[in-house]
């Protein structure tokens, strides 16, 4: 067994760099890496004394890992209150990315936009061409809302403070007919994710979609993220998965297990 | 011809490797993928008879040598690996042991009343968890009237399903508690659980990076250790064992049987080689057999131990 295998899953403990505030409650952090990652893959992000938590990777530029967090719970409230020079441990990078193809239409929600955005920074420094449409609540629960416009990013929001009043599956008509997309890639909220499958399907588009589950050892190991149906483990299989393995899941768009395995309502 | 079949207390396995306890356990699609994948058996995520969300993360950490976990337990309880087990059935045919774990004798006999619902083919008690009535919440498994006592309760309540109790070194004489459960009923003997606990320090950070501070070690650091511990179990009892612990490759599983396993675990060897692993194991242990002309693992069972005598 070559070292490099056991690599990825072994703590490594680093000090945030900068940050960036978005808004009180969404943050992007700067850590010093030197990790080879592909859009999509994430890292399981200790605070210590706190807890660890899978958390996207948004960015990777000039030897920094950009990972960009909302406040939520315990553990990103903890980490809103994390500053330069803190120390934290990442283990990682896990799962499969995105494969990086010409005429993408990129699609980020929410949290979401953090590894489209990292895939829409990897597909413009290769030169390849991409469609991008970004949605979340509210203007204040977007990241990077400039950047993202420069970088062509049309933009929804529910309550119409940025972009068109709606959901980003609202621009999806417009944003396939301007181009010639090849496949389709998304992350977000489950309900919006259905609802680009389905569009994607009517279309007979090929698509690659970020799932989030309940996360513990992302290394493959423990069985927390493992999704009905094939037994496919979110943190190593996924959580990019293409259109032939999420056809045999048969949990899309039901809740999500918890900590102990029990899926709630069951 | 030769086939990987092996018969453990009366139960076909078409390989001798069984999915370890607490990998890849949690839900009937993962159990069956593993099968699938080249174990003969699963064996389900320990459960109690209600859910457990477990330790704070950091729980699984891997280092070099192996893997330290602190999941504590975490389990959706017996209602929910009820349903998993049912539904397995549906998804595979290969056999499924449900493991169980108390935090009284009384819970250990609960929660097998309530395994033997799904009926499994094999019942495991956990016996690694801590007893909340003993002194400091030793575990069951460290003393051999608590042993005893949960093998008892477990077996009560199994009825017609067989029962391995799963040991750990952390005890007096391995060997000796086997032997105690032996005498109290138990079928079959799964050595071992995890070993230690150990510990990892982040240096930096200059704090243990379990958030439980402590965990069970577990890979191939633990090899010899587990290795050893089915050597003395196979010395003491005449019950098959189910030999477990940091085995990763065909020869690992060779030694295991050797030893005197008749069926042998695999856990951690997921992570360090993937789920191909049941498969290479499976590849290899064939291999090894055809080049011998054996028929099957079953003369392999113990047979280190005829040189071991002469030797000593
Ligand atoms: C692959 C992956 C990538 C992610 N990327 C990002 C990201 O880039 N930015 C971001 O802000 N968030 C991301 N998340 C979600 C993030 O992990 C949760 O918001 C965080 O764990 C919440 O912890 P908490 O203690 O703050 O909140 P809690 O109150 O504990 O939980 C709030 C919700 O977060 C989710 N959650 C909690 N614990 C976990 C866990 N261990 N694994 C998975 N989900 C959990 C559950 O849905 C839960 O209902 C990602 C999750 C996954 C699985
Ligand atoms: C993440 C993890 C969780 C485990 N959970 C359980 C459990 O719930 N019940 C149990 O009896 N053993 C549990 N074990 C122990 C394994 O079943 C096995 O006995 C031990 O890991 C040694 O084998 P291995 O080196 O092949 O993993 C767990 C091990 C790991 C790594
Ligand atoms: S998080 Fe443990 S198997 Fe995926």
């Amino acid at each position: 067994m070559p070292a490099s295998l056991f690599e990825p899953g072994l703590m490594r403990t680093c000090r945030i760099q900068s940050v960036i505030v978005h808004s009180p409650s969404l943050k992007s952090f700067y850590l010093p890496s030197s990790l080879d990652a592909a859009p999509g893959q994430f890292v399981n992000l200790w605070l210590p004394g706190v807890d660890e938590k899978p958390i996207s990777i948004s960015g990777m530029r000039d030897g920094l890992m950009e990972l960009s967090v909302k406040s939520v719970g315990p553990f990103t409230r903890a980490l809103m209150d994390c500053a330069p020079g803190d120390l934290v441990g990442i283990r990682g990078p896990f799962g499969t990315g995105f494969s990086p193809a010409s005429n993408s239409l990129l699609i980020g929600g929410g949290t979401g936009i953090a590894p489209i955005r990292f895939l829409a920074q990897s597909l413009r420094d290769r030169g390849m061409p991409y469609a991008l449409v970004c949605g979340a609540r509210s203007r204040c629960e977007l990241i990077f809302e400039d950047e993202l416009r420069e970088w062509g990013c049309r933009f929804a929001s529910d309550d119409g403070t940025c972009g068109i009043c709606g959901v980003v599956t609202d621009l999806l008509d417009e944003a396939g007919e301007s181009g010639l997309i090849s496949v389709v890639c998304a992350a977000g909220p489950e309900p919006m994710l259905l609802r680009i499958m389905a569009w994607a399907d009517g279309r007979s588009l090929p698509y690659q979609i970020s799932f989030e589950r309940y996360m513990k050892c992302g290394i493959g190991i423990c069985g927390s993220c493992c999704l009905d149906g094939s037994g496919i483990r979110v943190c190593v299989e996924g959580p990019v998965l293409g259109k032939d393995q999420i056809a045999q899941v048969t949990e899309c768009g039901l809740p999500h297990r918890d900590a102990s395995g029990l899926r709630l309502g069951e | 011809m030769s086939s990987l079949r092996t018969v453990l207390a009366g139960v076909i396995l078409e390989s001798p490797l069984v999915l370890a306890s607490g990998v890849l356990g949690l839900t009937a699609s993962s159990l069956a993928r593993i099968a699938s994948a080249g174990a003969g058996a699963v064996t389900t995520k320990s459960f109690g008879t209600e859910p457990r969300a477990g330790h704070k993360g950091p729980s699984v950490v891997p280092y070099p040598q192996g893997i330290l976990n602190c999941v504590g337990l975490s389990n959706p309880g017996a209602d929910a690996m009820i349903r998993e087990i049912r539904a397995y059935r549906a998804l595979s045919s290969a056999p499924v042991i449900a493991s169980v774990f108390g935090r009284t004798v009384e819970e250990f006999g609960d929660v097998t009343a309530r395994a033997r619902e799904a009926v499994p083919d094999l019942i495991e008690a956990n016996v690694s968890c801590p007893n909340v009535a003993a002194e400091f919440g030793a575990p069951f498994g460290a003393d051999f009237e608590s042993c005893a006592a949960v093998t008892r309760a477990v077996k009560r309540n199994a009825g017609p399903i067989p029962v391995a109790v799963k040991l750990t070194v952390n005890c007096p004489g391995i060997g000796r508690m086997a032997r105690v459960c032996e005498e109290n009923g138990a079928d079959i003997i799964t050595a071992v659980n995890t070993i230690g606990p150990g510990m990892l320090i982040a240096t930096e950070v200059c704090r243990p990076v379990l958030s439980n501070l402590v965990g069970g070690v577990s890979g191939p650091a633990i090899f010899p250790v587990a290795l050893r511990a089915v050597w003395e179990v196979r010395a003491h009892t005449a019950l098959p064992i189910i030999g477990t612990g940091g085995v990763c490759t065909a020869d690992d599983a060779l030694q295991m049987l050797m030893a005197g396993a008749t069926a042998v675990g695999v856990g951690s060897a997921v992570y360090h080689g993937g789920i191909d692993v049941f498969q290479n194991i499976n590849g290899g242990v064939e291999a090894f057999l055809a080049e011998r002309g054996l028929s099957s693992p079953a003369s392999l069972i113990g047979s280190a131990h005829a040189a071991g005598r002469n030797e000593r």
